[in-house]
């Protein structure tokens, strides 16, 4: 029974090694422009990938509807420009508000995970 | 903030541009060739770096769905397509659509209706002020005519020393008047207050003031507050008219504003007078007579005082008075008194009744609401195929269940609209009926929150029926292949069918049994006796007296009209016997007394008895019909100053004289009251005894009766019995021109034939049995219909086997009794359970029953062999055409 068929569902988020965990994307995406600049979308991927040892893998249905939503909430701004092979594509680049918001989320993160490294940290060294 | 900045973009994408579209095909497009690029970079060909390429991007299709979702609402535009295509799906199956919304509009619009009902007779807050702080006072007795008794000015006294927590207690004494108009007189009913009335009941004029505590003494002046309907009736709602005088009673009075409009009890009334207007209530016998009840009492709870606290006050209160006075209460009656909430005084008499119909309702819903689902079951199976294949061409569980959901609230929202029109259609005929039970019938409206009833059933309804139809889950993708018709029919479906089948079997059973109950107590009642020997009887109630003019002189003149009056009336054509009398016939009488026979003092302990005290002119009885038993009616020699004479009626007879002749006993009326009227306590010689009847309805209780001599009494009501030789209705309109022509100021009201009276006694009862008789054939058809489609249904999926069964050499006759039986089975279980709930739910309406037992097997039985022939012709129809199936097309096919 069934039909063949084994590809990606779409929806489910990342397919890889590890799902994106529910949150995080958001931040990795506006970190990734923070330290490169005004960036397309390929090139936040592929960053993410190699930033993440490519235990991440970004699928484009995962990707596009997040910086969608980052531009919807004004924390990035696109604007269309060359690329380096001199195709035409469009650069996502931080805006005031993403600035403040990296910079929020990113020590909230840092803050969590100190927190939860402690607790699952072994108990010798805990003490 | 972000979230509000991302939802203004995301309803600013609901109109999605084709530039935004393009762009965004070319942003993904661009992300792919810059990953084939790198492919190509690192050495792969031209093909399979694109391939290489398109693997990992995830599918660019579903990457460009995932963008279009995020940039507008999908959720909307999604609502809108489902809308359409429900629209779409729904006028593919006008059948369907039809048969369902013309359901649900029954079911719907019969609860609907009743609701509005229940609603505004028990349920919605009282217009008054404050209103669930109101209560009602109620003193009653053992016997007949004591289930309310009034208080009297002395106890009224008592209870407001003795009872803080009741804030206001204000008097309501029923009165009548006749208002003089330009165009003759009309009768109103008048409730002369205490200036405090209108505070307690919590009420506000519509145009001038209120009594207040000015108006109450001996020196005020006689001023009305009239009803806002009276006011409108008869007045044509005259806003010049406060402050000026009407004549009622021959008396100038003084309107002085229009009170609001809301429910009255315990009587109704056109006007509201301060005491003074009446002699008699402001005069000593009144206000000191401990026994002299003819007042009614409410009042309100003080701030912060409870109902129990209040109640237990006025306990206390009216132990000391039955301490205090034991002459004025006989103990052997149990003299006890209550006080309730003003609301659940109004709801008492309509309470039991708008339940039942509310029930009745409520079931006639299960059937069709259980009938739709089958509908709805049924389709669902045919559409498995459909649906099926949307759930491959990607449409997630949520979204079918949203279809679904739309198609049904379509269906379930016309139904309920349709519905609402219905309870339209159904309100007048409603409201005549509550009129009867509840003065509050006139605020039977679909308001809002009928509305909102009828529209949270519908989208209750649809709501349920959405989750019914089963939807295919990731194992039934497989059955697209096949693409073949699918032999089999899920077993949990066709399982629920049949419980809904039961089901509708079962409820139609109760409803019919309660239909049938209801019809055999019609029946019963229409058969009782009334006691009468012909009911071509003209009754023409003539009320002369004038409470104003009381004096022996004009007593003698009232006499005298009335005598001229029975002569005239006896000229007339076709007419057999004039009698004059103070009671019509099958009425109640307005009077009763203590009664005691000579030489026999009631044995301790027990009740004193009470007779009604009537007039009767020799010529009464057999113009009335009423058969003499023993002994002599009056007689010419039984005028004014011979020996006082009475006749009994039988009730009278059997119960203070037991296995003996009554005739020449002596009896007379007796207690405390009789003091504040005209009759005297003499003794009686009782001369002869009549027959029973059947006074203030069929299922009324038996009464002692005495009637004295019309001449020899003083003649505080009279009134015409005209026996006719045929067709009594047809005297209506000749005895009426005479009545006017010699008493043109007197109202002129109630002019009925026994027949009618007796007509309009049952009413009440023909009306609950016609409306539950239409719920229960409304049901019983729905159920019917159900079981025939399910069969049908059956049938149709079993077309395949049947065809085989019959290749191998099953007959007509063995496949349709195959059906059968299936039918037969459901039927059997629906009417086992249905008549359990039937005996279970008679009890219930024991108290709207008369000559039948909840459990009457003649009832029960008839509603059995009534639903199974119904249930049987519902199978035939199925069953013929499954013995008609050619296994040959069958097989083939």
């Amino acid at each position: 029974m069934g039909i063949p068929y084994d590809g990606p569902v779409p929806g489910e988020g990342a397919v890889g090694k590890h799902d994106v965990q529910q949150g995080t994307l958001a931040l990795m995406i506006l970190r990734t422009i923070e330290v490169l600049g005004p960036l397309h979308g390929y090139g936040i991927a592929r960053r993410i990938e190699e930033t993440s040892r490519h235990q991440l893998t970004l699928n484009y249905g995962t990707l596009y509807p997040a910086l969608l939503k980052l531009e919807q909430e004004g924390a990035i701004k696109a604007e269309w420009g060359q690329s380096e092979n001199n195709r035409r594509a469009k650069f996502y680049g931080l805006t005031a508000a993403g600035r403040r918001r990296l910079a929020r989320e990113a020590q909230e993160w840092q803050r969590t995970t100190d927190l939860m490294a402690v607790f699952l940290a072994p108990w010798e060294e805990a003490r | 903030m972000r979230r509000i900045r991302a939802l203004l973009a995301r309803i600013a994408g609901l109109r999605a541009s084709r530039r935004a579209e393009r762009e965004m095909a070319e942003e993904l497009e661009a992300h792919l060739e810059m990953v084939v690029a790198e492919n190509l970079r690192r050495g792969l060909s031209p093909a399979e770096a694109r391939r290489q390429a398109l693997l990992a991007s995830g599918g660019l299709t579903q990457a460009a769905e995932a963008v279009r979702a995020q940039r507008g609402l999908p959720w909307v535009q999604n609502v809108g397509a489902d809308l359409r295509y429900a629209v779409r799906a729904l006028r593919h199956g006008p059948a369907f659509t039809a048969v369902v919304v013309l359901t649900l509009a029954l079911g719907i619009g019969a609860n609907t209706a009743i609701f509005s009902v229940v609603r505004a007779v028990l349920l919605k807050p009282l217009p008054n002020h404050d209103g669930d702080r109101l209560m009602y006072l109620r003193q009653s007795a053992d016997g007949p005519a004591r289930a309310s008794l009034e208080f009297s000015v002395p106890e009224i006294h008592d209870l407001r020393e003795g009872a803080p927590s009741l804030a206001g207690i204000a008097e309501l004494s029923p009165w009548f008047a006749t208002l003089q108009t330009n165009d003759g007189a009309r009768r109103l009913d008048l409730g002369l207050v205490t200036g405090n009335y209108f505070d307690v009941m919590g009420l506000t004029p519509i145009l001038g003031r209120l009594t207040g505590p000015e108006d109450d003494g001996l020196g005020a002046p006689p001023v009305a507050v009239l009803t806002r309907d009276a006011w409108v009736q008869y007045f044509g709602a005259d806003s010049s008219l406060v402050g000026h005088q009407i004549r009622l009673d021959g008396r100038p009075v003084t309107v002085i504003g229009v009170v609001e409009s809301a429910p009255l009890y315990p009587v109704r009334a056109d006007a509201f007078l301060n005491m003074v207007f009446s002699a008699h209530h402001v005069s000593a016998t009144m206000i000191q007579g401990r026994t002299h009840r003819m007042t009614e009492v409410v009042a309100r709870l003080a701030p912060g005082a409870g109902l129990a606290e209040a109640r237990a006050q006025v306990a206390t209160v009216y132990a000391r008075m039955l301490t205090a006075h034991p002459d004025a209460y006989d103990p052997a009656a149990h003299y006890r008194i209550s006080v309730v909430p003003f609301q659940e005084a109004l709801g008492e008499r309509a309470r039991l009744t708008l339940w039942l119909l509310m029930g009745a309702a409520a079931f006639a819903l299960v059937i069709t609401i259980a009938s739709v689902a089958n509908l709805t079951l049924m389709r669902g199976i045919r559409r498995e195929h459909e649906l099926v294949v949307r759930v491959a061409l990607g449409a997630g569980t949520g979204r079918l269940r949203r279809l679904l959901l739309a198609e049904n609230l379509l269906l379930a929202l016309a139904g309920g609209a349709a519905g609402v029109l219905l309870a339209m259609a159904g309100l007048p005929l409603l409201t005549a009926l509550a009129a009867r039970y509840s003065p509050r019938a006139g605020e039977i409206r679909l308001d809002r929150v009928v509305l909102g009833f009828a529209f949270a059933v519908s989208a209750a309804v649809a709501v349920l029926h959405s989750f019914l139809t089963s939807l295919p889950t990731e194992g039934t993708v497989g059955s697209v292949s096949s693409g073949g018709r699918r032999v089999g029919v899920r077993l949990p479906a066709r399982r629920l069918q049949r419980v809904l089948v039961v089901l509708q079997v079962a409820v139609s059973v109760m409803l019919l049994a309660g239909a049938g109950l209801l019809t055999r107590t019609l029946v019963r009642l229409a058969d009782v006796d009334t006691g009468l020997s012909t009911e071509e009887i003209l009754s023409i109630p003539l009320p002369l007296l004038d409470p104003t003019k009381l004096s022996p002189a004009t007593d003698l003149a009232n006499k005298s009209l009335y005598h001229t009056l029975q002569r005239e009336l006896r000229t007339l054509p076709g007419v057999v016997d004039v009698g004059l009398g103070s009671t019509m016939p099958l009425r109640n009488s307005a009077i009763d007394f203590d009664l005691k026979a000579e030489g026999r003092p009631p044995a301790p302990g027990a009740a004193i008895p009470q007779a009604d005290l009537r007039t009767a002119s020799p010529e009464f009885f057999h113009a009335a019909g009423i058969p003499l038993l023993a002994g002599r009616v009056f007689g010419d020699g039984d005028g004014p100053g011979a020996e006082r004479v009475v006749v009994v009626n039988r009730t009278l007879a059997d119960q203070l004289f037991p296995g003996e002749d009554p005739l020449g006993h002596r009896i007379a009326f007796t207690g405390d009251v009789l003091r504040f009227t005209p009759f005297s306590g003499d003794w009686r010689t009782i001369v002869g005894v009549v027959g029973d009847t059947r006074d203030g309805g069929p299922d009324a209780p038996r009464r002692l009766v005495v009637f004295a001599p019309f001449d020899q009494e003083f003649a505080w009501l009279g009134g015409f019995v005209i026996r006719s030789e045929a067709d009594a209705g047809r005297l209506v309109a000749p005895a009426t021109k005479i009545v006017r022509r010699l008493a043109p100021t007197v109202p002129l009201e109630n002019v009925l034939t026994v027949a009618e009276v007796k007509d309009q006694s049952v009413a009440p009862q023909r009306l609950n049995a016609r409306l539950v008789s239409w719920f229960a054939l409304l049901a019983a058809l729905i159920a019917a219909v159900g079981i025939a489609g399910v069969l049908a249904f059956s049938v149709s999926v079993r077309t395949g086997e049947i065809g085989i069964r019959m290749t191998l050499g099953a007959d007509r006759a063995r496949v349709r009794r195959m059906i059968l039986r299936e039918g037969g089975g459901l039927l059997a279980i629906g009417l086992g359970l249905g008549t359990i709930g039937a005996l279970a739910a008679g009890r219930i309406i024991r108290g709207l029953l008369f000559g039948v037992t909840p459990t009457d097997p003649v009832t029960l039985g008839g509603v059995a062999l009534v639903m199974t022939a119904i249930g049987i012709a519902a199978c035939w129809v199925p069953a013929a055409r499954a013995a008609r199936i050619d296994p040959a097309i069958t097989l083939r096919s």
